[in-house]
């Protein structure tokens, strides 16, 4: 849109002035190779952790180092299940996941929607507070939870895990919703309310399908973060019973040495939902990142 | 009530307002996710802000009230000063990377390019992966015997770095790793700011004849201010948080060469099970963020409208 704007006032200028130039013609080349050189930069690392994780041991270890496998293996695929407990740490860290996205999502929204439309006495405390809880370092919040949690007979549960996760995201997810919700014109309620619409009616009927990208855009938020989360599983996880897989992957380390291509199979597994989301979802997580930037 | 029955008699001239302003049902609403809050999220901390002026070790039976002394005792420990001097260095430096770089490179990728949807699908890849998994990644590529980064330099001809061994590499080399995440975020932050930019300005600059480097320099720059204070923030906010790529790849060593205040303070909780000076560390950490956003705040480059 802007270009054609551009070269409209190109066209209408060319008999008056020099042809202007666009703004910022460095050069097209020296731009086209700035954006491959991201491109390889960003995707160089990624695609060394898959080259690593398909190869036999013996060439992991090889010296020289070469860039094309001497033969290709998924055995450290196999081996990530069989030798190592990655189906468990999965599976922790899909119901960690998953029931954080729900608990966090039924309630962020009536908070969301009631910081957005209703006169609360303490608003301006509130909004602090969230904002506060945005910036805490996660390691300030895990050290009293591991003794909460302990005093309740919590550690090592997927419930401890979950209950972190939820009060940790719901700032966030609330900060987020409020925008969204705030974009919605007041007269639909308003004319639901006259219908005789209840508020909780109107919420879920009305205002919740018109938050719909919002809604998308935390809950594929809080699940990337609950999926990606180190420290809240390391501190209140101590067995197998609750270990995510971002735990799992220090397990590789300590247990067992070092076994590198493993290790790059549980890490290339590990990030395959995040490129379905970025990949199916960039438009959500752009919406969310940028607004959760703006306002948080 | 009266008001009630005016609004519903003649919903033509006055709004109903009652059910949308009513501070009960507001905070029935809010209520639950407050209340969550509350009991997991600031209970705690104000419990640890609490016992950060004990002695406060899980395994001893009491916690004797001991005052400012942890705050003491941590401020003036080598090992916390240690890591909030890496700290420092970590938030200056990635900061300063990522911020120019991304913004060099948004400058010249946007516009009319080829390609440039597919980048901005990929850029974001970095950003939202584990941090676990770029430490993991980036600890074998800086793997001093198999890692493809000194085989790079060995084709270079330039000497190899003990990258995560050596006590002076230790901390650049997370630096690098941190920089390889989130410079994609500040170039895709940078990018949407660019392509919200009025182009009047741009345009009557171009035609006058200014330079790229002037347009750039006086136009763009000074009209991106508020992206840049917003990305400032929020990586002045993370740095302060960062601990995951750390932990994977140097668990802060060797010898607290690489730790930053949380990887200090997990390990004085959960290694050496003492919660009062690790609690301490937490606030002072959260403390100096805060003061450093305030500066932020305060800077008149950044105020001006």
């Amino acid at each position: 849109m802007a270009a054609t704007s551009e070269e409209r006032v190109a066209a209408g200028s060319v008999e008056v002035l020099q042809p202007p130039r666009r703004p910022f013609q460095v050069g097209l080349a020296a731009r086209y190779a700035v954006l491959i050189g991201t491109i390889v930069l960003t995707l160089f690392p990624l695609v060394w952790l898959v080259i690593t994780s398909l190869r036999v041991p013996s060439d992991i270890f090889a010296v020289p180092v070469h860039i094309i496998p001497a033969s290709v293996t998924w055995r450290q695929y196999v081996n990530v299940f069989t030798q190592y407990n990655l189906a468990g740490y999965l599976w922790n860290t899909i119901i960690v996941s998953l029931a954080t996205v729900v608990c966090v999502t039924v309630l962020a929204v009536p908070c969301a929607y009631a910081m957005a439309r209703f006169r609360l006495p303490g608003h301006r405390v509130i909004v602090a507070l969230l904002l506060i809880m945005r910036m805490i370092p996660v390691v300030a919040l895990a050290i009293p939870l591991f003794a909460v949690f302990a005093s309740l007979g919590l550690l090592d549960t997927l419930t401890s895990l979950i209950l972190a996760h939820t009060a940790a995201k719901l700032p966030v997810a609330i900060w987020l919703l409020i925008g969204f919700v705030q974009d919605v014109p007041k007269e639909i309620e308003e004319s639901a309310a006259m219908d005789g619409a209840g508020t909780l009616r109107t919420l879920v009927q009305i205002v919740t399908p018109l938050i719909a990208p919002g809604l998308g855009a935390s809950a594929v938020i809080t699940f990337l973060f609950t999926w990606n989360d180190l420290l809240i599983a390391l501190t209140l996880a101590s067995s197998e019973n609750a270990q995510t897989l971002p735990v799992g992957l220090t397990n590789f380390v300590s247990q067992y040495g070092v076994d590198w291509g493993a290790m790059s199979a549980a890490g290339v597994l590990m990030v395959i939902p995040t490129l379905i989301f970025v990949w199916f979802a960039q438009g959500l997580l752009v919406k969310g990142l940028v607004t959760g930037a703006v306002r948080g | 009530m009266a008001d009630a029955a005016v609004a519903l008699n003649q919903p033509g001239r006055r709004r109903p307002r009652g059910p949308l302003t009513s501070a009960w049902t507001g905070y029935a609403l809010a209520g639950p996710a407050l209340l969550v809050m509350v009991a997991i999220f600031l209970y705690p901390l104000g419990y640890s802000f609490v016992m950060s002026f004990f002695r406060w070790d899980l395994s001893a039976p009491s916690a004797p009230f001991i005052g400012l002394n942890n705050y003491k005792e941590t401020l003036t420990s080598p090992l916390f000063q240690q890591s909030l001097r890496n700290q420092l260095i970590f938030t200056a430096a990635t900061i300063t990377i990522e911020v120019t770089a991304g913004m060099g490179v948004a400058v010249l990728i946007n516009g009319k390019m080829r390609g440039l949807r597919a980048a901005r699908t990929l850029l974001l890849i970095p950003p939202m992966i584990a941090p676990a998994v770029v430490g993991l990644n980036f600890r074998w590529l800086f793997n001093s015997q198999y890692g493809f980064i000194d085989a790079l330099l060995t084709d270079l001809h330039l000497p190899a770095i003990p990258w995560l061994s050596d006590p002076n590499w230790a901390l650049a080399s997370i630096i690098i790793a941190d920089v390889w995440q989130n410079t994609p975020l500040m170039v895709l932050l940078f990018l949407a700011g660019l392509q919200s930019l009025p182009q009047e300005p741009l345009e009557a600059a171009a035609v006058d004849g200014a330079s790229p480097w002037q347009i750039f320099w006086y136009i763009t720059l000074p009209l991106m201010r508020a992206v840049i204070v917003i990305a400032l923030m929020l990586r002045i906010i993370d740095t302060f948080r960062t601990f995951d790529v750390v932990w994977l790849m140097t668990q802060g060593g060797p010898g607290g060469a690489s730790s930053l205040v949380t990887v200090y303070a997990y390990l004085l909780a959960f290694q050496g099970v003492d919660f009062g000076h690790a609690a301490a560390v937490s606030y002072i950490a959260l403390a100096i963020s805060l003061v450093l956003l305030g500066v932020l705040y305060g800077l008149p480059w950044l105020r001006e409208r």
